[in-house]
C-alpha cells in the first residue's frame, strides 16, 4: 500500500504548533485590547501597545495562518497527488526552522527590533530566516507535485503554487532595505514609493497567505467532509485566474486620499471592485456544492464551520470593495471600522476554515475519534459570537467617530476636537476586550478538544489503516 | 485620441480577450467531461 | 495543457501576478520622488530627529498614530495642511500608518511648546485627561549613543557634522523624540501662508453676560486651555490669564490664530462660538467670583 509512505507526522507536529503560536495571538490580542481601555496595563519598555500589537499580527499571520497552512497542504499534496512527500527531511527541517523563526520574531519584536511596516515588521535577519523557510515549503510540495501519481490537478492544488509563488514575490520585494546594523535597517524606498509598495505588499499578503491557502483548504475539505464533489470545477478554474490576476491591482485602495499618485488609487479602486466576481464565484460555488445537503449543516459541524468560513469570506469581499471606493473610505478609513472588518476576515474565514480543516484532519493523523463533538459545537458558538460581538462593535465605533470627525458646525468649523471624539469610543473598546474573551473561551476548548483526542480519542474504524501510517 | 489613451485602451481590450480565451476554452463542449474530471477523482483518494 | 503541468501553471501563475504589480507597483517610480514632486525647503533629518523618528519606529507609535493629511475639510481643518508627496522624500520607512486611535502627527511640529511635549511623554493625561496613550517617561533615563546615530546617519546618506554628533552627548532618547515631533510637517511654510487674518470688526457677542452662564463654558477652557495654562488659569507653560488685560477683540485673535513662533496652538478649529466663550469665560469669569 502506498498509504503506508505517507507523512502524517509532519501533519500532526505543525498542527500542534500552529495551535500554539494561535493561542499566543489570540491571548497577546485580548491583552493590548485591554491596554486601549486602560493604560496603566502597558509595562515599558517591552509590554507596551506599541510593541506588542506587532507581535498579535504577526502571530496570528505567520504563528497561526502559515502554521496550518504547512500542516493542511503537506497534507493535501500528499493525497491529491496520490503520492508520499518528496522529502521528509526537509519537511523535518521546515518544521524546527518555522518554530526558530516564529520565536525569533517574536523576542525581536518585543526589544523593539522592527521596521514598522504593518504586518512586515521584523528586521532583516528574520525576513532571511523567513525566505529560506519559505523557499524549503516551495521545493517540498513543487517536487511532491511534479512525481504525482494522479495526472489531473485539483483546483486546490492551483491555489496551493500561486499562494507559494506569490508570497514569495511579494515578501522578498517588500523586504527589500539596507542594513545599519544587525537589527536596525532603512527601507529601500523612501516615503510615497516606499508606502506604494508597502500596501502592494500588505494587501496581497491577505491575497497569497490569507485567502488562496483558505480557499485551497475549503475545495478539499467542503467535498471531503460532505462526501460529494464540489459544483463546478470550471467555475473555479476561472475564479482562480481572475482572482490571482486582480488583487495585485488594489493594494492602493489602502492610501486613497495619501499623495499616491491619483491614477493608483482608481486603479486600486476599480480592481477592488471587479475582485466581488472572483471572491463570489468560490462563495457560489461552495453553496452550490450543498444542493440536496444541506440537510449536513444539522448533522455535521464539520459543515457548519465550513459554510459560515466561506459565507464571511462572501461578506468580507463585498465589504473590503466598499471601502475601497473613494467616498466611503473618506469616511472610515483609521477609524475602528476597519480593524472590525479585518477581524471578520481572520477570526470568521480563515479561523472557521482552518478549525475545520484541523478537525477534518484528526482521525486522519492520529488515527482516533475526534474527542468531543459537543466540545466542538460548543466551539463553534462561542467563536461565531465572539466575532460577531468584536466586530459589530466596533463598526458601530467606526461609523461613530467617522460622523464625529466630519461634523461641522454652520460657520464651517469643525464640531468636535479630536479628544471628544475619542473618549466616545471607550464602552466599544470595551465591547471588544468581552468578544476578545469569548473568542479566546472557543480557542481553549479547541486545545482542550485536540489534546484529549490526541491522549484519549477512540481509534478510528475506517481510517485506522490509513493513518497507522508512520506513527 | 493621443498614443498613451491608445495603449490604455489596447491593453485593456488585450486583457478583456485574454480572459475570453481563458472563459471558452474552459467551457468548451469538447473540455467539459476532462474539465471536471478532478473533481470526482479527488474524492476517491482514502 | 496547465491543468497538467505544474511548471507551466507556475509560470503562467507569475505572468498573471506580475501585470498588476509592473503596473501599479512599478512603474510609478518613473515619477515618484523625481525631480518634478520635490519641494524646495524640504531638508534630510537631523541625527537628532533621525534619531527621534528611529524611536518613534522601535516603540511602534505608528500603530496608533498616522503620519498623512488627507486633501479632505475635515482633515485640512483638523490637522493643517494636506500632505504633499515630496515632503516625504527622506522617510525611509514612510510613516503614514494605517489608525486614528490618537491624532494624526503629520503636522504636529511647532504646534506646541518643547516644554509640552516633555510633559505630555512623561504624563499624557496630565495634559490630555481621558487619553489612553502609555507614558513614555522612562525614555528620559536612556541616553543616546552617536557613534550608532553617525552609523545610521552614513547608511541614510544624510549630511551631518562632527559637532552635531559631538553635541548629541549628554542627550537622551526623549530629547530626540521631542526633536522628531517638532519637525514633523515643519518643511514647508504652511502654518505661516494658512493662518487666518482676521478682517473687520469684531463684536463680542456675548458682552455682559453673567457669571452663572460663564459656568457651562468652564469645560470648554478644561478640554482646551487647562494643560498649559492651568486649572484655575494660575499659567504652568503658558503665562497666568488671571487678571491678563487683553482687549476682547485681541484675546479672541490670540486665541483663534495663534502665536505661531510663541507655541500657542490656534484654535480656530473649534469656531467662532467657542473662542467666543473662551474669550468671555478667560476674561471676566474670575472678576465675576470676586463679587460673591
Amino acid at each position: 500500500m502506498e498509504n503506508r509512505a505517507y507523512n502524517y507526522a509532519i501533519v500532526r507536529s505543525f498542527v500542534t504548533w500552529s495551535v500554539i503560536w494561535g493561542l499566543v495571538a489570540v491571548l497577546v490580542g485580548v491583552i493590548v485590547s485591554f491596554q486601549m481601555v486602560e493604560p496603566d496595563l502597558n509595562f515599558p519598555p517591552y509590554l507596551t501597545f506599541g510593541r506588542l500589537r506587532p507581535i498579535h499580527t504577526n502571530a496570528g499571520i505567520y504563528g497561526w495562518g502559515v502554521g496550518v497552512i504547512f500542516a493542511t497542504f503537506l497534507y493535501i499534496v500528499q493525497r491529491l497527488c496520490k503520492t508520499p512527500l518528496w522529502s521528509d527531511k526537509l519537511a523535518k527541517f521546515q518544521l524546527w526552522f518555522f518554530n526558530a523563526t516564529i520565536i525569533a520574531s517574536a523576542v525581536t519584536l518585543l526589544l523593539g527590533y522592527t521596521t514598522s511596516k504593518e504586518y512586515h515588521e521584523m528586521e532583516w535577519p528574520i525576513d532571511v530566516m523567513i525566505i529560506i523557510l519559505w523557499v524549503a515549503f516551495a521545493i517540498n510540495i513543487v517536487m511532491t507535485i511534479l512525481k504525482r501519481k494522479e495526472e489531473q490537478m485539483y483546483i486546490s492544488l492551483w491555489y496551493m503554487l500561486a499562494a507559494i509563488i506569490g508570497v514569495a514575490i511579494l515578501f522578498t520585494v517588500n523586504a527589500a532595505a539596507v542594513p545599519a546594523s544587525l537589527f536596525k535597517s532603512y527601507s529601500a524606498y523612501a516615503g510615497t514609493n516606499d508606502a506604494n509598495v508597502h500596501w502592494w505588499f500588505g494587501h496581497n499578503a491577505v491575497a497569497m497567505a490569507l485567502t488562496a491557502p483558505p480557499l485551497a483548504m475549503f475545495y478539499y475539505f467542503l467535498p471531503k467532509s460532505t462526501g460529494v464533489p464540489i459544483y463546478s470545477h470550471r467555475l473555479s478554474i476561472i475564479a482562480f485566474w481572475s482572482l490571482i490576476f486582480m488583487y495585485l491591482w488594489t493594494g492602493a485602495h489602502h492610501l486613497l486620499w495619501t499623495p499616491v499618485p491619483d491614477w493608483i488609487q482608481t486603479l486600486a479602486m476599480g480592481f477592488s471592485v471587479m475582485l466581488i466576481a472572483p471572491s463570489w464565484g468560490s462563495v457560489f460555488n461552495g453553496y452550490l456544492s450543498m444542493n440536496g445537503q444541506w440537510h449536513q449543516m444539522r448533522d455535521n459541524y464539520l459543515i457548519k464551520y465550513l459554510i459560515l468560513g466561506i459565507t464571511f469570506y462572501g461578506l468580507q469581499t463585498l465589504q473590503g470593495p466598499m471601502q475601497a471606493i473613494r467616498t466611503f473610505s473618506a469616511f472610515i478609513h483609521y477609524t475602528d471600522w476597519v480593524p472590525a472588518h479585518i477581524h471578520m476576515g481572520t477570526m470568521g474565514w480563515v479561523s472557521m476554515i482552518s478549525f475545520a480543516s484541523i478537525y477534518f484532519l484528526l482521525p486522519r493523523i492520529y488515527g482516533k475519534e475526534v474527542y468531543s463533538i459537543p466540545l466542538a459545537n460548543l466551539q463553534f458558538w462561542l467563536i461565531l459570537v465572539g466575532q460577531l460581538i468584536w466586530s459589530i462593535s466596533l463598526w458601530i465605533a467606526g461609523v461613530l467617530q467617522a460622523g464625529m470627525w466630519n461634523a461641522m458646525n454652520p460657520d464651517g468649523s469643525l464640531t468636535f476636537t479630536f479628544m471628544e471624539t475619542m473618549v466616545e469610543m471607550y464602552p466599544y473598546w470595551w465591547a471588544r476586550c468581552l468578544g476578545g474573551l469569548v473568542y479566546m473561551a472557543g480557542l481553549i476548548i479547541f486545545i482542550y478538544n485536540l489534546y484529549m483526542t490526541a491522549k484519549k480519542g477512540k481509534p478510528t474504524v475506517n481510517n485506522a489503516a490509513a493513518a497507522a501510517g508512520r506513527a | 485620441m493621443d498614443l498613451s489613451s491608445a495603449l490604455y485602451l489596447g491593453v485593456t481590450f488585450g486583457l478583456f480577450v485574454v480572459f475570453l480565451l481563458i472563459v471558452i476554452r474552459t467551457y468548451s463542449k469538447k473540455r467539459k467531461e476532462e474539465g471536471e474530471r478532478a473533481k470526482y477523482r479527488m474524492l476517491d483518494d482514502d | 495543457m496547465w491543468e497538467k503541468k505544474p511548471v507551466l501553471l507556475i509560470i503562467m501563475a507569475t505572468g498573471a501576478i506580475l501585470v498588476g504589480t509592473i503596473i501599479t507597483m512599478v512603474l510609478p517610480f518613473v515619477w515618484v520622488n523625481t525631480d518634478a514632486d520635490r519641494i524646495e525647503g524640504v531638508k534630510p533629518y537631523t541625527a537628532l530627529q533621525q534619531e527621534g523618528r528611529d524611536i518613534y519606529i522601535r516603540e511602534g507609535c505608528n500603530n496608533c498614530h498616522t503620519q498623512t493629511v488627507r486633501p479632505l475639510v475635515s482633515d485640512v481643518l483638523r490637522y493643517g495642511e494636506y500632505s504633499k508627496s515630496g515632503e516625504f522624500v527622506y522617510d525611509r520607512p514612510f510613516l503614514w500608518g494605517s489608525k486614528r486611535t490618537g491624532p494624526d502627527l503629520a503636522r504636529l511640529g511647532g504646534k506646541y511648546p518643547d516644554t509640552w511635549h516633555y510633559k505630555h511623554m512623561e504624563s499624557p493625561r496630565a495634559m490630555v485627561p481621558k487619553s489612553n496613550m502609555p507614558d513614555y517617561g522612562w525614555l528620559s533615563a536612556n541616553p543616546l549613543d552617536p557613534q550608532m546615530i553617525q552609523r545610521k546617519m552614513e547608511t541614510l546618506g544624510f549630511p551631518f557634522t562632527a559637532e552635531e554628533i559631538k553635541a548629541l552627548e549628554g542627550k537622551n532618547e526623549m530629547d530626540a523624540m521631542v526633536a522628531y515631533m517638532q519637525k514633523l510637517g515643519t518643511d514647508i511654510p504652511w502654518r505661516q501662508s494658512n493662518a487666518t487674518e482676521i478682517v473687520g470688526d469684531l463684536t463680542n457677542p456675548y458682552a455682559g453676560v453673567d457669571h452663572d452662564s460663564m459656568e457651562a463654558w468652564e469645560s470648554i477652557y478644561t478640554e482646551n486651555c487647562a494643560a498649559c495654562h492651568g486649572e484655575h488659569m494660575e499659567g504652568v507653560i503658558g503665562p497666568e490669564l488671571v487678571g491678563a488685560d487683553y482687549e476682547e477683540e485681541v484675546l479672541f485673535e490670540i486665541i483663534y490664530t495663534g502665536i505661531a513662533d510663541g507655541g500657542m496652538p490656534s484654535f480656530s478649529s473649534l469656531g467662532t462660538d467657542k473662542v467666543w466663550k473662551l474669550v468671555n469665560f478667560i476674561k471676566y469669569y474670575h472678576l465675576e467670583e470676586g463679587h460673591h
